[in-house]
């Protein structure tokens, strides 16, 4: 049957109508749920008790093995500004403190080195008022994350800061605000944050390239270069060579230029379907349980005994029952051997 | 100066990872995967009772204490600093954190098994709604509503033990000319197969033979189309099967008609050795190359390295599918997985079509903006 397309017209003008009211009724009873949730948790008696299960279930599972390298890629902060209707920058903060709080778990978890990809070198193709944005804020969480770290009395004291990546592509300005902020922060062994400010991975590895062939052409030895003495040249010292546990936020199922030396041989990936400012501390805690699960499987099935075998290992030797090695002539005749036929 | 930064690679209290040698682990491969993959890869080693074992006997297990605590014992001012926040505790508080570890791993295990099952089922009537039947026709239908198709695709495959149904090398060869065959049904030209000991490389003329004979099961002997594989390593190139004498020969009653002409699907076989050592004697040839002044240091770019490592091991693909239970990278070559979508499907350990039909779907919707 064909529709007139007077009616047509309307009909369309009609679904668009509902389509909006509803989007609209739909963020207003977020927004409300939202707010209500945020009360409950207000409460002193739920803030209370959430802090305190964290902080159990944090020391719970620091007493088991946990990753060494936790890496983040924190995508997603521009769709949530878009979905709660703010501006761009608002992301980027809320971006900022979710991994500022990720950050002091990872530490009491007994992470020993964390790394953020900040902003990639493909990101300057962004507008520009979102790049000086970012980069104004980064210069402020520097700072802050600066003072913090020499703060005796706050939690993140005693951690290290480094920025990796290009920095031939910073402003003169900017390239000596970081280094004082490493210079500040150097004396921290407890915990390592490596910041990936602009950082490719393609970029980090040519970099070790070149470090490679310039290494190779004062050395008059001419020893040969190897897998090792490459990922040495890499941005991020010692934990060049693999990252345990790599978390992407907000969907994508790909690299995105990241951390391919390093997690390309036998890490773990996650990725996540939630925004990362939104990316919790369940979330992340389970993720990390699961690694630590595992891991506690694999190393018993490589260490290769049970509880048994070690006690038995233990035991003085008279007690153990031992083989000695025997000629066949040396054992017992065995019983006659008769055939049902009858013959002899 | 050498030996300092040999030292220095050595990660702070890292345990070094040994092979396994025991008798009922499959011996497959010499690659050590994550711990999930290493878990559910396992077979039947790792039953449910050996899981509750391992998991239990941590806490008895005194290497298993962190090394922070041990390492703060040498100087004394840590430890201090360490109090103020109430991080050095007690032997007991050590003991009952490790028993509720315990049970917290027992609650995760019981709920990873559900998931476990949940998605083997998802995995069965997945088996069921996307079937090829082997035609062609099937696997071109279910492409075309797709809005786009990767233009080069990889495959991670691994061997499994050999008791196993489709295990050891034959099973290996199996699964990767099925992959073409589908490869060539979806119109996709390029195929990486990808494994880690790169048994496929060391077995090229069973390969081909597997694959011409599993192409003609799909297409009818008297259409196989032409595929050529390529040892990027190596630098050979083989079609189809020149140079190789079959029984029946069918190469010379194909050889008459006029598809011949167009290699329908050039397949590159990679190893672990295309991956990190490949970047390394890039790193140096180009050192070499330096010393004689046939290059600066500083002409060494983006591009030459780029353009170098196309040669050596191929363009970067677009689309990555793995056929284990859970992501494990094996190795593939860091540089060519920049902006590679990954597919696997959780918990599934075959090689089997819905994971390559519902891989292209998710291709088909992925959206890439570089930077933006």
């Amino acid at each position: 049957m064909k529709v007139p397309s007077i009616i047509h017209i309307q009909l369309i003008a009609l679904r668009r109508l509902v389509v909006e009211t509803r989007e609209q009724f739909c963020f207003a009873a977020k927004n409300m749920f939202q707010r209500i949730f945020g009360w409950i948790m207000s409460l002193s008696l739920f803030s209370w008790l959430y802090v305190n299960i964290q902080n159990l279930l944090i020391e719970v599972l620091s007493v088991g093995p946990v990753p060494e390298h936790v890496s983040f890629i924190m995508d997603g902060n521009r769709r949530y500004a878009k979905s709660r209707r703010l501006p761009v920058k608002k992301g980027h903060e809320a971006g900022g403190l979710t991994l500022l709080t990720l950050l002091y778990i990872c530490k009491r978890l007994g992470v020993k080195c964390v790394s953020a990809y900040a902003f990639s070198i493909e990101n300057f193709s962004r507008p520009k008022e979102e790049v000086d944005t970012l980069m104004n804020l980064f210069t402020v969480k520097l700072d802050e994350f600066a003072k913090r770290a020499n703060d005796y009395k706050d939690r993140l004291y005693g951690s290290k800061i480094r920025i990796v990546g290009d920095r031939s592509l910073l402003s003169p300005e900017m390239r000596e605000r970081i280094a004082n902020v490493e210079d500040i922060t150097k004396g921290g062994d407890d915990f390592t944050l490596y910041i990936c400010f602009p950082y490719t991975s393609r970029n980090d590895m040519l970099h070790s390239i070149r470090d490679s062939v310039r290494d190779q052409l004062e050395d008059k030895l001419h020893s040969r270069i190897n897998i090792k003495k490459f990922t040495n040249k890499m941005y991020m010292d010692f934990y060049s060579n693999k990252c345990e546990l790599l978390i992407r936020t907000s969907g994508h199922r790909r690299l995105s230029d990241y951390m391919l030396w390093q997690v390309h041989e036998n890490s773990t990936i996650e990725f996540s379907d939630t925004l990362w400012p939104n990316f919790s501390f369940f979330a992340m805690y389970l993720m990390i349980l699961k690694w630590s699960f595992f891991c506690t499987i694999q190393r018993y099935n490589e260490r290769n005994h049970s509880l048994f075998e070690k006690m038995y290992e233990g035991l003085p030797s008279i007690l153990k029952r031992k083989k000695t090695p025997m000629s066949l002539y040396q054992f017992p005749n065995p019983p006659i051997s008769v055939s049902i036929t009858g013959e002899e | 100066m050498i030996k300092k930064d040999d030292k220095t690679m050595e990660p702070p209290n890292g345990k070094p990872h040994k092979k396994i040698d025991r008798d009922d682990v499959p011996e497959s491969s010499n690659h050590i995967p994550p711990p999930e993959a290493a878990v559910l890869k396992g077979g039947k080693v790792n039953s449910k009772t050996r899981a509750f074992k391992a998991v239990t006997s941590i806490i008895v297990d005194a290497d298993e204490e962190p090394q922070k605590r041990s390492s703060n014992e040498a100087d004394g001012t840590k430890k201090q600093e360490k109090e103020y926040w109430g991080n050095s505790i007690g032997k007991f508080e050590y003991i009952f954190y490790k028993f509720l570890l315990v049970m917290l791993y027992i609650c995760f295990g019981l709920f990873r098994y559900g998931q476990y099952q949940y998605h083997k089922m998802k995995l069965r009537i997945f088996s069921i709604i996307y079937n090829h039947a082997y035609t062609p026709q099937l696997i071109r239908q279910d492409v075309v509503p797709l809005k786009k198709i990767p233009k080069r695709l990889a495959a991670i495959l691994e061997i499994k033990p050999v008791g196993d149904v489709g295990g050891g090398v034959t099973g290996l060869l199996n699964d990767a000319s099925e992959i073409v065959c589908w490869t060539v049904s979806a119109g996709i030209e390029h195929l990486m197969l990808y494994d880690y000991d790169g048994l496929l490389q060391r077995n090229v003329p069973e390969l081909r033979m597997e694959i011409h004979s599993n192409l003609a099961k799909y297409f009818g002997s008297a259409h196989v189309p032409n595929y050529a594989v390529k040892i990027p390593h190596s630098n050979k190139t083989f079609y189809s099967l020149d140079g190789i004498e079959t029984e029946t020969d069918i190469g010379n009653e194909v050889g008459v008609n006029d598809e011949r002409e167009k290699v329908a699907i050039e397949i590159s076989l990679l190893s672990n050795r295309d991956g990190r050592e490949t970047i390394v004697d890039l790193t140096r040839t180009m050192a070499e190359l330096c010393a004689v002044n046939e290059l600066s240091v500083s002409d060494i770019t983006m591009g030459l390295v780029d353009s170098e490592l196309k040669q050596l091991v191929g363009p970067e693909p677009d689309l990555l599918l793995y056929f284990g239970p859970s992501l494990d990278l094996q190795g593939f070559p860091p540089w060519h997985i920049r902006l590679t979508e990954f597919y696997w499907e959780k918990d599934n350990d075959e090689v089997i079509y819905s994971v390559f039909i519902r891989g292209l779907r998710q291709y088909a919707g992925c959206k890439v903006n570089v930077g933006k």
